[in-house]
């Protein structure tokens, strides 16, 4: 459970991470998130809450350090009704849920919401309003619970049933 | 196309939209911000490189390095390269992306799977070219594999002439501004028609590398005859086989473009489908302009400038990046350059240049830029308070003349400009 900071639709990676910070480490970017659109953003929000955007949230550059930026600063899962497809993918890698379920708007800053990954659900305390969650099933979702890509090859490397695909 | 390219990829006779299939990754791509510096250790911990061989490395995001931060990254980058004896390293050569379709590293038919956005732009070749982030990448180099997610697919087909002082980059701004930056969210985009069948590479890298603009996975233009012969004449020594859509492939949607009917457009600042006619564009004082990038540093992109300056001089500082350096070497030999600088055009090294806002002409609060450039969200090329205008080489060029935005036919038509 968490309090939701609400953005626009169409945010970019440009705005959640800034080119000028495409020179840091990965594990020096926290301090960064939403700096081109929010910079007191890193300053206000807490562990476990919840980033909540319109359409196309993370479009543009696939800069993998813009959700890892978002991840250092606290938040614990992303709700949309669609993201830039390279940013999605690199949530999930880096183990941050990315969450679509189909309007966003009724969610408000600052409501409680509980992401219930196995429910399938994200509810909104402040309205009771339960909205199912679209995505997040076959492999993006298993390497979500592995814990991010990494982890998931390692699993898939040890798996003698998983043989190494033969192109044509 | 894109189904049949991914099944090939796959192994598997077929694949429909919506499965999760793993494929081998016919090559891999990635640059000197998104490789080694984020990854190398990655790549170890999976065990090391698989086939060093399918792997090209280009540091062209931070060259040359502005300080002392950047020019450490440069340098990792070399020495992994150095140390996996990598065949396919280029540092000053240009960017990733051009250098990999001037040097065939990429071939009709091939599944491309790269560290940078911009990746889309080798479906030009007829590829299927999709990009990830680094740390994906990084269990690609290792196993070789990677899944995928078969993406509906759209067409867009492309019919007609382009009237005089309209350009490539007027269809690709067209797309965006009349179907948004989402049309294409996850889908394979495939262009085709007639239009697309006279085009040469640098012409149809344009609609790949601005598919990703449209949001989708991959952005292919059907092979031609054209592409074919281009091939043969660059005398590849490696074998590949075409791949075409079929005659009742499915599409999600359709588009039909006549291009003949397009004008010079102008994406005003912060968003790429913030289209306006050129013509249209109000308070367009401009503090500078830019020609370059991996979709606007093209050739096609100097000689179509040059067109527009030949004889005149830029009210406001034009820089150039040249896309890679042969384009540089090439506008030097034939005199693009010499009236490129006769019109007062200032030239910078091959590479990606201000276009992420890392070096090399970047905005301070307030300025204005129009460029070439792939994108113009809030704060890429500077300051979050500066501003991008997107044009065509053209519109950029007539603007640099001007010191405003106007189009290009203002200029080129003999009427005087203010």
């Amino acid at each position: 459970m968490g309090r939701a900071w609400v953005f626009p639709a169409s945010v970019s990676t440009d705005e959640i991470l800034p080119g000028e910070y495409l020179d840091r480490r990965n594990d020096e970017v926290g301090q960064f998130a939403m700096a081109g659109i929010d910079p007191e953003f890193v300053g206000k929000v807490k562990p476990g809450d919840v980033l909540v955007a319109g359409p196309n949230f993370g479009s543009g550059s696939g800069r993998e350090t813009a959700p890892m930026a978002l991840q250092q600063a606290g938040i614990a899962a992303l709700i949309a009704p669609s993201f830039g497809r390279i940013f999605f993918r690199n949530s999930i890698n880096i183990g941050l849920p990315a969450v679509t379920i189909e309007a966003t708007e009724s969610i408000e800053q600052g409501d409680l919401l509980i992401v219930d990954l196995d429910a399938g659900t994200v509810v909104d305390e402040r309205t009771g309003e339960t909205f199912p969650i679209q995505n997040l099933r076959g492999t993006s979702r298993e390497i979500l619970d592995a814990g991010g890509i990494i982890e998931f090859t390692k699993l898939r490397l040890a798996d003698k049933s998983k043989q190494p695909v033969k192109n044509k | 196309m894109t189904e049949k390219i991914i099944a090939r990829a796959a192994g598997q006779e077929t694949v429909r939209p919506g499965d999760e299939i793993w494929a081998v990754a016919d090559r891999i791509i990635m640059n000197d911000t998104t490789g080694p510096r984020r990854i190398a250790g990655l790549i170890d911990e999976l065990g090391g490189v698989r086939d060093r061989d399918r792997i090209v490395l280009a540091s062209d995001h931070f060259v040359p390095p502005a300080n002392i931060r950047q020019a450490e990254i440069l340098k990792t980058t070399r020495e992994w390269a150095q140390s996996q004896d990598l065949e396919h390293y280029f540092e000053y050569q240009g960017v990733l992306h051009n250098l990999i379709l001037q040097e065939s590293l990429v071939l009709p038919g091939m599944l491309l799977v790269g560290a940078d956005s911009h990746t889309v732009t080798a479906g030009a070749m007829g590829a299927v070219a999709v990009a990830v982030g680094s740390t994906e990448l990084a269990t690609v180099i290792a196993t070789g594999e990677i899944w995928l997610r078969v993406p509906q697919g759209i067409l867009i087909h492309l019919s007609g002439q382009l009237s005089p002082w309209v350009e490539m980059r007027d269809v690709t701004m067209h797309l965006l501004g009349k179907y948004k930056a989402d049309f294409a969210l996850y889908s394979g985009v495939e262009f085709s028609g007639p239009f697309t069948e006279g085009l040469d590479l640098e012409q149809r890298l344009v609609l790949s590398n601005q598919g990703i603009e449209m949001g989708s996975k991959n952005s292919t233009v059907v092979p031609s005859r054209k592409l074919l012969d281009l091939i043969e004449a660059a005398d590849i020594q490696q074998d590949f086989t075409p791949i075409y859509p079929d005659d009742d492939a499915d599409y999600t949607v359709k588009y039909e473009i006549d291009v003949g009917e397009l004008v010079p457009q102008v994406a005003l600042p912060h968003a790429v489908d913030n289209l306006v006619p050129a013509d249209q564009v109000q308070d367009g004082e401009v503090d500078i302009a830019w020609i370059g990038s991996c979709v606007g540093g093209r050739y096609a992109d100097l000689r179509a400038a040059a067109d527009v300056l030949q004889g005149k001089q830029v009210r406001i500082p034009l820089l150039i990046n040249p896309a890679t350096h042969a384009i540089y070497r090439r506008a030097v030999e034939d005199g693009t350059f010499q009236t490129l600088l006769d019109a007062g055009a200032v030239f910078q090294p091959a590479g990606c240049g201000p276009c992420a806002g890392l070096h090399s002409g970047i905005l301070a609060a307030d300025e204005r830029v129009i460029t070439t450039a792939t994108r113009n969200f809030r704060g890429r090329m500077g300051s979050r308070d500066s501003g991008v205008y997107l044009a065509s080489p053209y519109t950029v060029a007539a603007s640099a003349l001007a010191g405003r935005v106007i189009d290009p036919r203002q200029v080129s038509e003999g009427s005087k400009v203010a």
